[in-house]
């Protein structure tokens, strides 16, 4: 190239200037020859610089996709926080101690110095996936708190090693645990609002462990009323010995639960609580006969349909046969009572013939726009699905009037009687904060306005009344009203004897209910406190007043006692 | 021509030169991030960790017995006055 490029000297110029038609000059081909290399070089280097741009262009997607793992070791999820922003549930790094069957010089030393270390190990297990050389990993304990996993470590065993995994952890203990619900040993949830992460929010595959970037998940959970709540109740599971007991406080409108407690409770770390049956989800989980408190749908649908008013008279004299069974009030009155009087003194025969006037198809129309016969779901999973009579005719609307023959879950009854005190719309029950974003589910009116007050009424009357059902659960300050019930529990071969189940529905402050309480204890015991007895008045009335006594201050609410001083 | 042959030479080496400089410095930043990512990773697991101790510290379990053998008890609904009380009080204070 250098050669072909070389200048002429001045002898070849005079040359040159003599006509040699013959010979073609080499001059045109040589710069056709540099133009034709430099063409090729430019298009060489075109070629690297589109790659170039190209690859720039693509370099995320690339960097990304060298990234992805196989196979993930866990998954990470978002925090869970109540309606403050206080910490309910994390993922925390824990260390996992592993195994390579083929790599263990000797099993039965590193299982002897294990089994001391690692309480609960199960050490035939082991010794069986240790002595299976055709595995090249296995578990052996996941989870290990780092001063263990160090002493484990330290022990320099061959053939096991670490490795950092997420784990949920409840800092609070069982606080809320039936809500909470629980997640498996990938961090999987799969009971309660974690089963509702994983389906709703989204959790993400994770090899390192790296804390979920998403944004907390709010409870509409309050920790501190919830504790007060739990609290409450564990004193009166004491005081009464009952089998169990649940409550929930709820607001009356929008249906955020604020507190839901069944105990015995369960820790959501611990897998064994969660499947163990004596401590199921009283609240949501199982369906339940209630008893009088039903007596608010009867006397709602009564008012509403306007067949009767508070003051209509209705002869509870009479005697009323279902079959070969009686009906009978607990205290006979002996005299026509009053709507209102069939309400506070809670008699089974007036809400029977209240019911028996609207009629069976009028009945069941109210409860289902009650919400009463149909499926039901929260955050923190399925509502057991009411149980309705198979045949639903004059008996059974005789019973279901006093809150027997028809078994629902009591959170549904309870966003089923807010409706009732909150001026009419149907509540839907959620466990979390219902934001602008979120919105309001659509709401339809189960109730007129005046009914619903009249049900306001009467709820304030059976508490200040010195005959009243209700009169142990009035809290100064708060304008509590409310219903007893005092339900049979239903066997296999009939209602059996003893046992019953004792429930307080409360709305407060009375005038304009920004919450309801219910209160449930199953199988109360009678005691010298409560005159032998178990009637909810006794037993479940004054549980709820305390329950309303110790939250109460925690609520933002109007305070009358406070106007009083 | 025989300068522009020099020059894209040099150019060519050079280019070579700064870019196998480039490519060193690269993955030194690289690494860099890497190490700051693993340390933001282990500072983010530790505040995890931190903010779990914390709410187990502060859990309403723990804290009742403590306030209770404190000789403190939950706040009663007579214990909050409406706003009108306080201006009773003033009024009180200045009369005497």
């Amino acid at each position: 190239m250098l050669i072909l490029a070389h200048p002429r000297t001045p002898s070849e110029r005079s040359q040159a200037a003599q006509p040699e038609p013959a010979i073609p000059l080499p001059e045109p081909r040589a710069a056709d020859q540099v133009r034709l290399v430099g063409g090729a070089l430019s298009l060489l280097f075109l070629a690297v610089a589109g790659q170039l741009a190209s690859l720039a262009w693509k370099a995320e997607s690339m960097v990304s996709a060298a990234m992805v793992e196989p196979v993930a070791t866990s998954f990470s999820r978002p925090d869970i926080v109540d309606r403050n922003g206080r910490l309910l549930a994390t993922d925390v790094e824990v260390h996992s101690l592993y195994a390579d069957p083929a790599r263990v010089l000797d099993a039965d030393e590193a299982i002897e110095k294990l089994a001391a270390l690692l309480p609960g190990l199960d050490e035939a297990d082991l010794r069986k996936s240790l002595s299976d050389g055709s595995k090249r990993f296995v578990w052996v304990r996941r989870g290990l708190t780092p001063k263990v996993a160090q002493t484990v470590h330290d022990l320099g065993l061959p053939g096991f090693g670490f490795r950092k995994e997420l784990r949920r952890a409840y800092p609070l203990g069982a606080l809320a645990g039936h809500v909470l619900g629980r997640v498996d040993a990938d961090n999987k949830g799969i009971a309660g609002v974690e089963a509702y992460i994983d389906e709703h929010v989204g959790i993400d595959a994770v090899h390192a462990t790296r804390p979920s970037d998403r944004a907390p998940v709010r409870l509409s959970i309050d920790m501190a009323v919830q504790a007060g709540l739990e609290a409450e109740l564990a004193d009166a599971m004491a005081r009464y010995q009952t089998v169990s007991a649940g409550a929930l406080l709820m607001d009356a409108k929008s249906g955020e639960i604020v507190a839901a407690a069944s105990l015995p409770r369960v820790e959501p770390a611990r897998a064994a609580d969660v499947t163990d049956q004596a401590k199921r989800d009283r609240l949501q989980s199982g369906t339940y006969e209630l008893g009088s408190i039903f007596k608010l749908m009867t006397i709602a649908m009564a008012l509403d349909r306007k067949q009767a008013t508070l003051g209509t008279m209705v002869d509870v004299r009479v005697p009323l046969n279902v079959g070969r069974f009686e009906i009978k009030d607990l205290h006979p009155a002996g005299r026509p009572l009053s709507v209102s009087e069939i309400f506070i003194h809670s008699s089974n025969v007036g809400a029977a013939m209240l019911a028996l006037e609207a009629g069976t198809p009028a009945q069941k129309e109210f409860l289902a726009r009650a919400g009463l016969v149909s499926e039901m779901t929260t955050e923190a999973g399925t509502v057991a699905v009411p149980r309705t009579p198979n045949h639903w005719d004059r008996a059974e609307t005789i019973t279901i009037a006093y809150g027997h023959g028809l078994a629902v879950a009591p959170l549904q009854f309870a966003a089923g009687a807010a409706a009732l005190v909150n001026g009419g719309m149907s509540v839907v029950p959620t466990y979390l904060v219902r934001s602008a974003a979120s919105g309001a589910p659509p709401v339809t009116r189960v109730i007129s306005e005046a009914t619903s007050r009249d049900i306001r009424t009467l709820m304030r009357a059976n508490v200040t009344d010195a005959s009243g059902t209700g009169r142990r659960a009035d809290v100064e300050g708060y304008e509590v009203g409310g219903k007893t019930g005092t339900a049979d529990i239903a066997g296999p071969r009939g209602y059996r004897q003893g046992g019953v189940i004792s429930s307080f529905f409360a709305a407060f402050p009375m005038s304009s209910p920004r919450y309801v309480a219910l209160v449930l204890l199953f199988e109360p015991k009678p005691s010298a406190e409560t005159g032998g007895k178990v009637l909810a008045g006794l037993t479940a009335a004054p549980v709820a007043a305390g329950i309303m006594r110790r939250i109460g201050p925690l609520l933002d609410l109007p305070n009358k006692s406070g106007a009083q001083r | 021509m025989h300068t522009l042959t020099l020059a894209a030479a040099f150019l060519a080496l050079s280019s070579a030169v700064l870019l196998y400089g480039l490519n060193y410095d690269t993955r030194l930043i690289e690494q860099r991030v890497q190490a700051g990512e693993r340390a933001a990773d282990r500072a983010r697991n530790d505040i995890a960790l931190l903010r779990a101790e914390r709410a187990h510290l502060a859990r309403p379990e723990r804290i009742e017995p403590l306030a209770r053998a404190q000789g403190l008890q939950p706040t009663l609904a007579r214990q909050f006055v409406s706003r009108a009380t306080p201006a009773r009080l003033a009024d009180a204070d200045s009369a005497r």
